[in-house]
């Protein structure tokens, strides 16, 4: 049977910054856009979709003069990640029984 | 990259992509750390060794204190464009940062304490800096450093034995063997895997 995959997660840019943050502590919004490649107005916009979802934490603040973004995942975040990875699981594990 | 639906073996592929990428560009260490500091060191104990040994005057020992400050700038100032830019924070860089805070503390415990108790403050300062490098290794399973770490607390009796102003260029050679070798080797090897 196949789970249903969650689509805030299931969209390229989305799960691409939740792979990046799940492998660090945290980042900051330039390093993600180096690693994704998206534009900054597209990343923003995902950016505060996961935020508002609870899946990943956005801090404002200041490096020197610079205004730096960064952020982390949640535990709510973590959570979605690994139910979205056992569903995906799911479709290959049918897959292979059919 | 866009907002695009993905299949899902198009969302493990990207899954996996962006984490090995990630560890990739993180794991990539240029030995800059190495170098700075063993560099620093060796540079600080020649000069202290020679005026020194020119003068006899021991307040040239106060020397020692310019190599947390000028490592501390040099570190600071030889950061790429990008480090600067761009900021991200690792479970294990977080972990070499405790240890080097922890060896950094103890080694400015052993040195100002040298100058009221008399202790061996070379052959205490390679078996800490030898500890921290081995702990580096350890972490970030790189056998060089973890040989380099252990050479450098086995060489670290060496002071000890030497009770002349000679221990100062041996406590310069083992850093040489533990900092400034590994560091020349990590940077070709990154600078091999960017060709």
């Amino acid at each position: 049977m196949f789970k249903e995959l969650n689509p805030l997660l299931h969209s390229e840019l989305r799960l691409a910054i939740m792979s990046i943050l799940i492998s660090v502590e945290e980042a900051d919004f330039v390093f993600i856009r180096e690693k994704t490649g998206a534009t900054a107005g597209n990343l923003s916009v995902q950016i505060e979709k996961l935020q508002e979802a609870g899946y990943i934490g956005v801090s404002k603040g200041f490096a020197g003069k610079r205004p730096r973004t960064v952020c982390q995942i949640t535990d709510r975040g973590i959570e979605a990640f690994q139910e979205y990875i056992e569903a995906i699981k799911s479709y290959f594990e049918t897959g292979k029984e059919s | 990259m866009e907002e695009k639906i993905l299949s899902e073996k198009e969302s493990l592929q990207l899954i996996s992509k962006m984490i090995q990428n990630t560890q990739k560009n993180l794991e990539n260490s240029d030995g800059r750390p190495f170098l700075i500091w063993g560099y620093t060191t060796v540079f600080v104990s020649l000069l202290v060794y020679f005026t020194v040994s020119q003068t006899g005057d021991h307040r040239f020992n106060y020397f020692w204190f310019l190599i947390p400050l000028l490592g501390v700038l040099a570190m600071l100032f030889t950061r790429s464009k990008g480090d600067k830019e761009r900021y991200v924070k690792t479970f294990l860089g977080n972990i070499i940062l405790n240890i080097w805070v922890v060896v950094g503390i103890a080694a400015l415990f052993v040195s100002v304490g040298s100058f009221f108790v008399n202790i061996p403050v070379l052959g205490l300062m390679l078996l800490l800096m030898g500890m921290g490098t081995l702990l580096t290794g350890l972490t970030i399973r790189y056998k060089l450093i973890v040989v380099s770490g252990a050479v450098g607390m086995l060489l670290s009796a060496l002071p000890f034995l030497i009770h002349r102003m000679e221990q100062i260029l041996v406590f310069a050679v083992v850093f040489v063997i533990m900092m400034i070798v590994p560091g020349h080797v990590l940077r070709y090897q990154n600078r091999k895997s960017h060709v």
